[in-house]
């Protein structure tokens, strides 16, 4: 049975999904059976988190013949990479189903194949296994967006779908590009990940190649100047879409890149470093200043969300051991801080009907124990030290330095405005005055509570104590910039002097 | 006996279609017994293709037919897709007919000599057995679009359609009058053998050859022949517009890429004619699609731009090692998607198809989800969404043209596929993301269902487990 467990984790919600909309259920019901599905699915990750020996390799590998005229296999893996990932797309799905209650069954049937679909996505060591997984992603979330969005649901649901679609087909031809070539270098088919990064790619079609599958991930992640559907999906998506889309798919975006860019586009990776990371840096301070205007408090963790995701995705363009494995922690650490805050906003509206800052005020005196958890998930947000975003930002800082003093230092000091935007988020928000609508903020219930207490402890845990998950991912973050670097740094030797050249003669 | 096995799912058909004909002659004979029949001619010409298997290329009766008749994976193929449109058009129509009483037995009978043609044309690989073929398609297509003879559109479309489609017959014999001036022979074999000696670039094969993709491209709706398409696909009755769209493109698509994979040189002095054509057809398809309000008239320009990728695979065949696995592919995934899709718009349209436009759709996911999610599917499969059959239709054909060192086509082959995701989704936001306006009661029977659930397990299944022929 375990051998197969990423199978089952995979198609197990999918199925649950695909029998919830085929057969008449209840909107109680299907959130029974989602809960129960979805605590399978934790307690599945929990065990392979636990059984998972870090040594760098691919373990719980599933490998079957599919096409086989083409090459492709249905194979699975987990290693230090898609591990926190993964565990962010497991421990925090049954969360949605105890808090939002009220919902219909084809709202709890969307997020089961989500759920599903972004497993297998996170899971598939297959280019275009993982290429069916992450379109299928996408198909609940427009339902979603569009059946059970706010009131201008329809633009907000055409503007995501059109941009991902349009990112994802053109992942499309580069992904058989890459294919292509190999099959020319080494005469025969495959799209398997690891034989893949043997492939030498040279040329304008590689460099093409490249920023195809760059711009899928950048609109994915969302990256500077990708990002303009965010805001819009965000804020009109039901708090538990923008739940999936802020926590684990835009990680998956990042995930994304890393397995599948970094091996195989190493040089022209090398090559457009500086430019990524400039993109990283200007979307984080940019989408960090937009979150400072806001007056609807969704729409300013949007931003907030967008502005973090690009320090996560400067992780990856620095190319070295520290900013990696950075990334990857903080690819957890969000997921459980900013997933948590958009849930406890989707709690706040459907207690007050409003998400303006300014109708709020003093729920602090009102809601002791809903203030404490909202603290410690935002203080993750914005990287106290104690809390799990301090151990991700920091390493990526690190790593961003020795990449480039100038990037790291652009991104430490736009650290600074997320703390701006959150804490007078959380004085107007919390403090204050109280209004007359405040009065009646009832706080947790004890199983809202309870339903939130791991989480939060698990953001505690992991700001203090982070070895237990940092030992997992580092070797596979020593590997994988290993096989790059050696690429990598031929590449930048041989472009570095033409640069200092080219100032010099400025000067 | 192996040729004759060959040829059996065309002389069930053929038989069929004159039983049929003859059937009609009583009156006691009921249109219900009349749809019965040929489906169950239709299922058994297709168990009987499906059986006999196929493999490398045969000539079918030498001494007799002199080598006019050649079958192969590729013709196959083709012919199960064919027969396989044929059945499902003939359940949409017995389902059609319970609203619309336009029909006679003939119908039925006419269809049949419509498919005849279609498998003849798939064998053929000669230059006038494929001119007879398309004839005996083409009159049997026009005669049903033009059926409802009190309905103005029907009028008019088949009247386009005729006139136009003689024109593209003229030209066709006159391709074949100048190929045979400069070949001295008219079967693809040889003219690719002369190819091979001489050039592919002699002024008369050249004429020739450009009359004949006149000929072909018109029939296939491929940019600047496609004026037509959207008219007639609009005027002829629905099951009509998804068997035309289906069957009548695999067959032409089939012959011409029989035609084309004769000689590298054949095919290399087309490829940039080609290139523009599939580029200008998903282009102009697009924009054409994009500004319809009728359903009918959105899946017809669709049809164009299906058309484009079609010619995307042609521009890449191999002719080397054709198998034209990739065209079958893309043909089989196109025609599980569209007549799934026509299926339901019969089904649903009601009484003289009132409901036609994206409008009457709106809220159908509220009162039908079934339904609702049946078209869904369709329509992502042929917007090439995995894990549906459209999906992996595409990747094929992106990967041929990737191949064939068509990096350009290929990209434009996306950007076409991103702007088609306009319309397709379109559809589905009214259907989903509105409220009902009416309760979409319908009188279809039983098999239009049938047709649909089955085509939506196709669409699946073949893009799941993709058969390589």
């Amino acid at each position: 049975m375990f051998e197969y467990a990423l199978s089952v984790m995979i198609f197990l919600p999918i199925l649950a999904g695909l029998m919830l909309f085929l057969f008449p259920f209840s909107g109680g019901a299907s959130r029974i059976t989602g809960f129960i599905v979805s605590i399978v699915v934790l307690l599945l990750g929990i065990e392979l988190f636990l059984g998972f020996s870090g040594t760098g390799a691919m373990e719980y590998v599933e490998s079957r013949s599919w096409i086989e005229s083409l090459g492709i296999r249905y194979s699975l893996g987990v290693d230090g990479i898609s591990l926190l990932v993964l565990m962010a797309g497991t421990i925090l799905f049954p969360m949605v189903f105890t808090i939002f209650s009220t919902r219909t069954k084809g709202y709890y049937a969307n997020l089961l194949i989500i759920q599903g679909a972004m497993i297998g996505a996170i899971c598939a060591t297959d280019m275009v296994l993982f290429y069916i997984f992450w379109e299928i992603m996408l198909l609940p979330v427009f339902f979603m967006i569009g059946i059970y969005g706010g009131a201008n649901r329809l633009p907000a649901t055409l503007k995501i779908t059109l941009y991902t679609i349009s990112g994802s087909l053109l992942m499309l031809a580069a992904l058989v590009y890459v294919g292509v070539s190999f099959h020319d270098q080494f005469g025969r088919w495959t799209f398997d990940i690891v034989e893949l990064s043997n492939l030498q790619l040279s040329g304008g079609y590689a460099v093409l190649a490249f920023f195809m599958f760059m711009i899928a991930f950048a609109i994915k992640i969302p990256l500077f100047p990708f990002h303009t559907w965010l805001p819009d999906a965000y804020t009109e998506a039901p708090s538990s879409t923008t739940f999936v889309l802020s926590a684990i798919m835009a990680k998956i975006g990042v995930y994304g890149v890393i397995r599948f860019v970094v091996p195989v586009f190493e040089i022209e990776l090398a090559r457009f470093a500086i430019l990524l990371s400039l993109a990283g840096v200007v979307g984080m301070m940019y989408c960090g200043l937009a979150a400072i205007a806001q007056k609807d408090m969704k729409r300013m963790l949007a931003f907030s969300s967008a502005s973090h995701m690009g320090i996560i995705a400067l992780g990856v363009f620095c190319i070295n051991v520290q900013a990696l494995t950075g990334c990857l922690f903080q690819i957890a650490a969000h997921a459980t801080s900013t997933g948590v805050l958009f849930l406890f906003i989707g709690l706040m509206e459907e207690r007050m009907q409003t998400r303006n800052i300014a109708d709020f005020g003093g729920i602090a005196y009102r809601a002791p124990i809903f203030a404490t958890f909202f603290a410690i998930a935002m203080l993750a947000s914005v990287g106290l030290p104690g809390t799990s975003g301090f151990i991700g930002e920091f390493l990526i800082i690190l790593g961003a330095i020795k990449f480039s003093g100038f990037i790291g230092f652009l991104a430490g000091t736009s650290l600074i405005i997320g703390v701006c935007y959150m804490l007078w988020m959380f004085q107007r928000v919390f403090f204050e005055k109280p209004g007359e609508d405040t009065e009646k903020f009832k706080d947790l219930t004890i199983p809202e509570a309870l339903t939130f207490l791991p989480v939060i402890l698990l953001i505690i845990g992991m700001g203090i104590f982070p070895q237990p998950f940092l030992k997992k991912i580092e070797p596979t973050a020593q590997l994988h910039i290993a096989e790059v670097s050696v690429m990598t740094k031929t590449v930048l030797a041989d472009n570095a002097p033409p640069i200092a050249l080219d100032t010099h003669q400025k000067n | 006996m192996n040729d004759f096995l060959s040829l059996l799912p065309l002389l069930i058909i053929s038989s069929g279609a004159i039983l049929l004909m003859l059937l009609a002659a009583f009156e006691k004979n009921r249109l219900e017994t009349a749809a019965y029949l040929s489906m169950g001619v239709f299922a058994v010409a297709f168990f009987v293709q499906l059986l006999i298997g196929c493999g490398p290329a045969t000539t079918l009766f030498n001494d007799v037919f002199n080598g006019m008749l050649v079958a192969s994976n590729f013709t196959h193929a083709a012919g199960l897709i064919i027969l396989a449109c044929g059945f499902f058009t003939t359940m949409t129509t017995h389902s059609y007919f319970k609203v619309n009483t336009f029909c006679t037995l003939e119908f039925y009978a006419t269809m049949m000599f419509g498919a005849c043609g279609m498998l003849l044309l798939t064998l053929s690989q000669e230059l006038i057995t494929a001119f007879i073929s398309l004839e005996i398609m083409s009159l049997a297509i026009y005669v049903l679009v033009g059926y409802d003879r009190s309905n103005i559109k029907a009028a008019e479309a088949v009247l386009k359609y005729l006139m136009l489609g003689a024109f593209a017959g003229s030209f066709f014999t006159m391709g074949t009058a100048l190929i045979y001036g400069g070949v001295k022979s008219t079967k693809f074999i040889e003219i690719g053998a002369f190819c091979a000696d001489n050039s592919a670039t002699s002024p008369l094969l050249i004429g020739g050859a450009f009359f004949i993709f006149v000929a072909l491209l018109f029939k296939a709706a491929a940019f600047p022949f496609h004026a037509w398409v959207v008219d007639v696909y609009d005027g002829a009755s629905t099951p009509v517009t998804g068997f035309m769209a289906t069957a009548l493109k695999t067959a032409i698509f089939t012959v011409f890429a029989n035609f084309l994979s004769q000689n590298s040189g054949l095919h290399g002095s087309w490829v940039t004619f080609l290139f523009y054509i599939s580029v200008l057809t998903m282009f102009g398809g697009n924009l054409i699609a994009i500004g319809q309000n009728n359903l009918k008239r959105m899946l017809a320009a669709s049809g164009i731009v299906h058309s484009g990728y079609l010619l995307i695979a042609l521009v890449a065949i191999s002719t080397e090692h054709f198998t034209g696995s990739v065209i079958a592919y893309y043909l089989a995934a196109y025609a599980a998607g569209t007549l799934g899709m026509f299926a339901a718009l019969a089904y649903l349209g009601g009484e003289s198809e009132k409901r036609s436009t994206f409008d009457d759709f709106k809220g159908l996911a509220k009162v039908r989800p079934y339904s609702a999610a049946a078209i869904t599917v369709f329509l992502l499969s042929m917007a090439g969404i995995p894990p549906t059959a459209g999906f992996m239709g595409k990747f094929y054909v992106i990967t041929s043209a990737i191949s064939a060192d068509q990096m350009a086509l290929a990209v434009l082959g996306i950007v076409s596929s991103i702007l088609s995701m306009w319309y397709y989704l379109r559809l589905i936001i009214n259907m989903y993301f509105h409220e009902a306006t009416e309760s979409f009661e319908t009188q279809g029977s039983l098999f239009a269902t049938a047709c649909t659930f089955i085509l939506v397990f196709c669409v699946f299944a073949i893009g799941i487990y993709p058969i390589i022929i």
